[in-house]
């Protein structure tokens, strides 16, 4: 278990870079808990001691000394809570928050982002950035409690040595504690589902998304019903996991009370025979009682600690990912400034990771410098696999991607991406201003009127700009304060971020248009593929279109019919009709709806 | 007396965890809470015994026991109680957050129309209230209580400690107590400011929330990584947190630093009485007891009014409390559906309704000022497959949002065989409707609740609800919508959980969705709809699938009207009757035939699609 201290001592380290000031005052309030422990005791000894003696003046500084060891016990309780959680809280928000969501963005591939129990992980671990710096000075308050166990014991055993034995006692309650925490800890992961159940129909119920069908189907009533049904579940299982511990802390503490009962009528016979007196006694008691104190402390420290495992193995565990991935993505080629062959698959297998059938299988083919290549196919036939290969988002299990004939594998992934553009059929919906979600297309640019202007042009939103309240600068996203945009609007987002590269040897179009009308799909269409063009004569270019409507790809040089993750017909549009194979049966059904005369 | 008031608010939402469990807690806390005082009583009594001038030998040890064991059974009880308070406390705080996240729930589905749950402000308090801690740091109705509750049992404390004093003398109980309602009195004002503070602070987060969400979505992250935007996103989301948590990290710094005010406080609280008692029992004016019990209990004033965490959630809950009760009061407005409010659910819904009608619609949204729908008649006959169509942004959605009255029209009205929509309950109107949206809702849940969830209102709440009937239903229903194959493929077949993270749930691809979501409403059909409402709902379907989908669709007319939106002209040829849908008027109607033949708006979009389908067989190679 080294991975958990080396974890910590980074956190601690990145807390000092981060709030300097308040880490090192953290630890200063830490330490000054630790001194705390002895100094009520000390004074209260020595009070009561020299008023039976009768020594005023002693006895008027011990009693002040009372007061301020009281007082600094208190101050140091409070200030450790609030010290401990916003040093926490900003080592989190300003330190590990942005590393985290730049460890998981760097990251080149999607498997993280597409595999659901990956996407579990790096989703806790980006909520959880407070968390997880927490537990590092949870640890570092469980060693104070060390210290101060130990503080403890030498005042006890100044008492008396065989007062010792009541620290090995300590023991008991503290195992006790230990086993009901496990239970605890299981139950915390068997609540885990139900909770997560709970939470998403709560947001559906309450989201004006979610709320539009839950009001029109009326489910509201069952919904909720079936919210508290897993609330409860969630609640049930915890809440016994919750008694079961507690029983084990009543019987370890039984144990320690009966112990300490021991002890102090130790200490009573001692002064029967003549040995001590009411100092000692006082002592014994305040120790004993901040014994408990430093217990309860460690009790809660460990409580904290084990609930943070939650949260501290997925990010170990995106760490280890992160760094294997880095570790792959050492290639350093630049990509080639312009394509004189093209782009071509050579034997490539992909199976998505977490599956067990082959979305790519056997694809061979070339795709020429400055073509226009549709790729066509029914749903889960492989189009968008093979799509996402060439941007390098998956790499192929086995078989290559070749550039003019190089392995993309040995080409440097970010310098390959900067010369690609792709819009997507699920495309990032980003709600900041319109002008921004499309300059981030090529951020370089994202202030450049006139490169905004052409890529809005490109996707036949300038309409959509003028009927919005403060054009290229209005706010996206009404819960931002902004505009709503609809489906369509949306799409022209991502065409438009899609237009902002100027030059891109590879440009990616995966069902663009699903959401517009007749008149806009036709003009985008006319305006991308003479884009494709100029690209094409440019750098050599390749455009690829993937869809499933035929009448959007008859134009394309080449066209490749996939089916269940192989390529079985290429060729263009009047080959493949005169083929007649799967190509030429799926356009006539699209044909025949669109012919004159026919209803179907 | 806001003070008094919100902690009866407090107290009163404790009794929805359920009297015993709350009567429990009660007992353990006051027990917890007697401990410092009571144990140092039973130290003074020790201190009595063994403190000169006394007894020798035995009879002290035998004397000295019974104050041993009283001690020992105070701490015992300390413990036991703070043991059986954890899982007390766990189920006290969640049912109470239960019951407020129901609560919340319920007022956010009570509202009738969506235009309130779109407004900014109501989604700011629905964050801010919903009670999730394992969405933030959020303090939540449960937290509050259970402080609440520590909080009572904490003064009862304070009573007995200054029953000690008293023992001492009457003037030593103001002279500790004074500075202690002070240092609190300001603690509490302090958490007051943390918590509006961070509530300011959510505006921004939302902001931040923006790229929070990007990392881990599988669409956006694809933009990210194909247009490089990994360390641009990060700076721009720490500024958003950076911007938005400044006033409150300010403030939090300042009240750390204020620490020494309190520490004056106590100071000046705790040093005269000790100073004059411990003088006093040097003189021989107090005995050596009361020093002892004074000495060791006096301090714990300072902790019985209520720690520092306590007082944060006390006031983190009052102002969640508030900010429920201003929620409430929003979705409650008339407008909060739109419109002018005007009617109260008045007439009957006809049993079978036969012609809906859009008289003279216009249509704004609130807070905007474009008219989406600038006058729309039309007529929708529940025996007819009536297909909508129309550019982008035409207002297509907006009329079905109208329809479902989710909206009520700014001027005109809607009909169903002659009574207006906005006169009757708009939850018995709906049973009448099936509506498939774009963004229909996908539930975690069964394929079966899934499927039965889109008649909900007519089925009840109740589990297995209609038994054979329903079996049969959901049967013909996945049949007609060609959902069947993806069932029989299903591990558990209609009790499969429809999301990986259920367990044994699968994840359905966005095909097999719409399939779903049209063995839905083909359900709803089954108990009573009479009229379905699609927008685009074969978008992601497959040429074949969505072609022999809506032919058992339109065989289903006759007795079950259709509304289509969609943009695949070759689907909407069908229709009995299209309508063409131009900058919120309807400018076109009739079947396929007449609007070609009319050669306007439609025709022309029909040809563009139809062109290359077109020019290649009158071309034939």
């Amino acid at each position: 278990m080294r991975r958990y201290p080396s974890l910590w001592w980074e956190v601690l380290r990145l807390s000092w870079r981060t709030v300097p000031g308040y880490t090192a005052g953290t630890l200063g309030v830490i330490a000054a808990s630790v001194v705390s422990v002895a100094a009520v005791g000390l004074t209260m000894r020595a009070t009561l001691d020299a008023t039976a003696r009768g020594s005023l003046v002693t006895a008027l500084v011990g009693a002040a000394g009372v007061a301020l060891a009281y007082t600094l016990t208190l101050v140091v309780q409070d200030l450790t809570d609030d010290c401990v959680n916003t040093v926490a809280d900003r080592t989190g928000r300003l330190g590990l928050h942005p590393a985290v969501h730049r460890d998981i963005n760097s990251v080149e591939g999607l498997e993280h982002l597409e595999r659901s129990d990956f996407l579990d992980r790096v989703s806790i671990v980006r909520r959880s950035t407070g968390e997880i710096a927490r537990s590092a000075w949870n640890a570092l308050l469980s060693l104070s409690n060390l210290l101060k166990l130990l503080v403890t014991v030498a005042l006890l055993g100044s008492v008396h040595p065989l007062l010792l034995v009541l620290v090995l006692l300590a023991a008991v309650p503290i195992w006790c504690n230990h086993r009901g925490q496990l239970l605890v800890q299981r139950a915390e992961v068997a609540g885990a589902e139900p909770y997560r159940l709970q939470q998403h129909l709560f947001e559906t119920v309450a989201s004006a998304e979610g709320g539009k069908e839950v009001r029109t189907a009326g489910a509201a009533d069952r919904l909720v019903a079936l919210q508290e049904e897993a609330w409860d579940d969630a609640v049930r299982v915890r809440f016994r996991a919750r008694v079961g511990a507690a029983l084990w802390n009543a019987a370890g503490w039984t144990v320690f009370v009966a112990a300490f009962a021991g002890a102090i009528a130790l200490v009573v016979y001692r002064a029967s025979v003549g040995a001590g007196g009411v100092g000692d006694l006082v002592l014994t008691v305040m120790m004993a009682v901040s014994l408990r104190q430093t217990m309860q402390s460690t009790v809660a420290a460990t409580v904290a600690a084990a609930g943070s495992r939650r949260v501290v193995e997925p990010y170990l565990w995106l760490r280890a990912y992160v760094r294997a991935q880095r570790e792959r993505a050492v290639a350093a080629d630049p990509p080639p400034p312009v394509l004189g062959r093209g782009l071509s698959l050579d034997r490539v297998d992909f199976t998505y990771p977490g599956t067990d059938r082959k979305a790519l299988d056997g694809v061979t083919v070339d795709l020429p410098a400055g073509a226009v290549v549709a790729v066509v196919g029914e749903y889960g036939s492989g189009k968008t696999t093979l799509v996402k290969l060439l941007l390098a988002l998956y790499e192929p299990d086995s078989g290559s991607v070749r550039l003019d004939g190089a392995d993309l594998a040995g080409i440097s992934v970010p310098a390959w991406r900067r010369r690609c553009s792709a819009v997507f059929q699920d495309f990032g919906r980003f709600r900041i201003r319109f002008g921004e979600t499309v300059g981030i297309g090529d951020l370089p640019r994202i202030d450049d009127a006139d490169a905004l202007g052409a890529a809005v042009h490109a996707a036949d939103a300038g309409g959509l700009v003028e009927r919005l309240p403060e054009g290229m600068d209005s706010q996206l996203g009404r819960e931002l304060g902004g505009t709503d945009l609809s489906e369509g609007q949306w799409q022209r987002t991502a065409l438009a971020r899609g237009s902002m590269r100027a030059d891109p040897l590879l440009f990616v179009l995966d069902e663009p248009t699903a959401s517009l009308d007749a008149h806009s799909e036709e003009a985008i269409f006319r305006r991308y593929a003479d884009r494709a063009r100029v690209y094409g004569k440019r750098t050599g270019a390749v455009t690829v279109v993937v869809s499933h409507r035929f009448s959007t790809v008859a134009g394309a040089d080449l066209i490749l019919v996939m089916d269940r993750g192989r390529i079985v017909e290429s060729g263009d549009h009047r080959e493949l009709l005169a083929r007649g194979g799967t190509y030429a049966e799926l356009y006539g059904i699209q044909a025949r709806a669109y012919a004159p005369g026919s209803t179907g | 007396m806001g003070f008094v008031r919100n902690r009866t608010r407090l107290l009163r939402t404790l009794w929805r965890a359920g009297p015993v469990p709350f009567l429990a807690l009660f007992a353990v806390r006051l027990a917890e809470r007697l401990v410092p005082p009571l144990a140092a009583l039973a130290l003074a009594a020790l201190v009595t015994e063994i403190a000169p001038p006394r007894p020798d030998g035995p009879e002290l040890f035998t004397a000295a026991l019974v104050p041993v064991l009283l001690l020992a059974l105070v701490l015992l009880a300390g413990h036991l109680g703070e043991s059986a308070a954890a899982p007390l406390e766990y189920l006290v705080k969640s049912r109470v957050d239960g019951a407020h996240r129901s609560r919340v729930a319920r007022t956010a589905a009570s509202a009738p129309g969506i235009a309130a749950l779109e407004s900014p402000e109501v989604r700011r308090l629905l964050r801010e209230v919903r009670a999730d801690p394992d969405h933030g740091v959020e303090t939540t109705p449960g937290d509050g209580a259970v402080a609440v509750l520590k909080w009572l049992c904490g003064l009862l404390g304070a009573v007995v400690t200054c029953a000690i004093l008293l023992r001492y003398a009457w003037w030593a109980v103001p002279l500790v107590l004074l500075p202690v309602i002070v240092n609190r009195a300001l603690r509490f004002r302090q958490s007051s400011a943390v918590t509006d503070r961070w509530r300011l602070a959510i505006k921004g987060e939302m902001h931040a929330d923006v790229w929070r969400n990007a990392t881990v979505s599988p669409a956006e992250g694809k933009d990210v990584r194909i247009f490089g935007l990994t360390d641009w996103l990060v700076e721009r989301m720490q500024g958003h947190i950076r911007e938005a948590n400044e006033p409150l990290w300010t403030h939090v710094t300042r009240v750390i630093r204020l620490q020494w005010l309190s520490a004056v406080l106590m100071v000046s609280g705790l040093l005269p009485v000790y100073l004059l008692v411990t003088a006093d029992a040097v003189g021989g004016a107090a005995t050596v007891t009361v020093q002892t019990a004074v000495l060791a209990a006096g301090w714990s004033l300072f902790q019985s009014l209520g720690s520092a965490l306590e007082l944060h959630h006390m006031a983190g809950a009052a102002r969640v409390a508030r900010s429920t009760y201003r929620l409430r009061a929003l979705l409650a407005e008339p407008e909060a559906i739109g419109g002018d409010g005007r009617a109260e659910p008045g007439t009957a819904v006809p049993d079978r309704v036969r012609v809906i009608r859009f008289e003279g619609v216009r249509f704004v949204y609130p807070g905007t000022d474009r008219e989406v729908l600038g006058g729309v008649d039309l007529e929708i006959r529940t025996d007819e497959l009536l297909a909508v169509v129309g550019l982008n942004g035409a207002g297509k959605s907006t009329l079905i949002k109208l329809l479902s009255g989710l909206y009520r029209p700014t001027s005109g009205r809607i009909t169903a065989d002659g009574a207006d929509i906005a006169e009757m309950d708009p939850v018995e109107w709906r049973t009448r409707l099936s509506v498939i949206f774009q963004d229909f809702n996908r539930y975690e849940l069964s394929a079966r609740e899934n499927v039965l969830l889109g008649a909900a209102a007519r089925d009840g709440t109740a589990p297995g609800r209609r038994g054979a009937d329903e079996e049969a239903d959901l049967r013909a229903a996945a049949a007609d919508a060609g959902f069947a194959p993806v069932l029989e493929r299903l591990p558990d077949g209609w009790e499969t959980p429809l999301a990986r993270s259920r367990t044994g749930g699968v994840d359905l691809s966005g095909g097999q969705w719409q399939q779903l979501t049209l063995t839905r409403a083909l359900y709803a059909v089954r108990r009573g709809a009479d009229l379905i409402v699609a927008d685009e709902p074969t978008a992601h379907l497959d040429v074949r699938t969505e072609f022999e989908l809506f032919g058992r669709l339109a065989e289903r007319r006759r007795s079950t009207g259709i509304v289509l939106i969609s943009h695949r002209l070759s689907t909407v040829r069908r229709a009995d009757r299209i309508v063409l849908l131009e900058a919120g008027r309807i400018t076109e109607t009739g079947t396929h035939e007449e609007l070609m033949e009319r050669g306007g708006a439609y025709a022309e979009m029909f040809a563009v699609q139809a062109r290359r389908f077109r020019t290649e067989e009158e071309d034939p190679a």
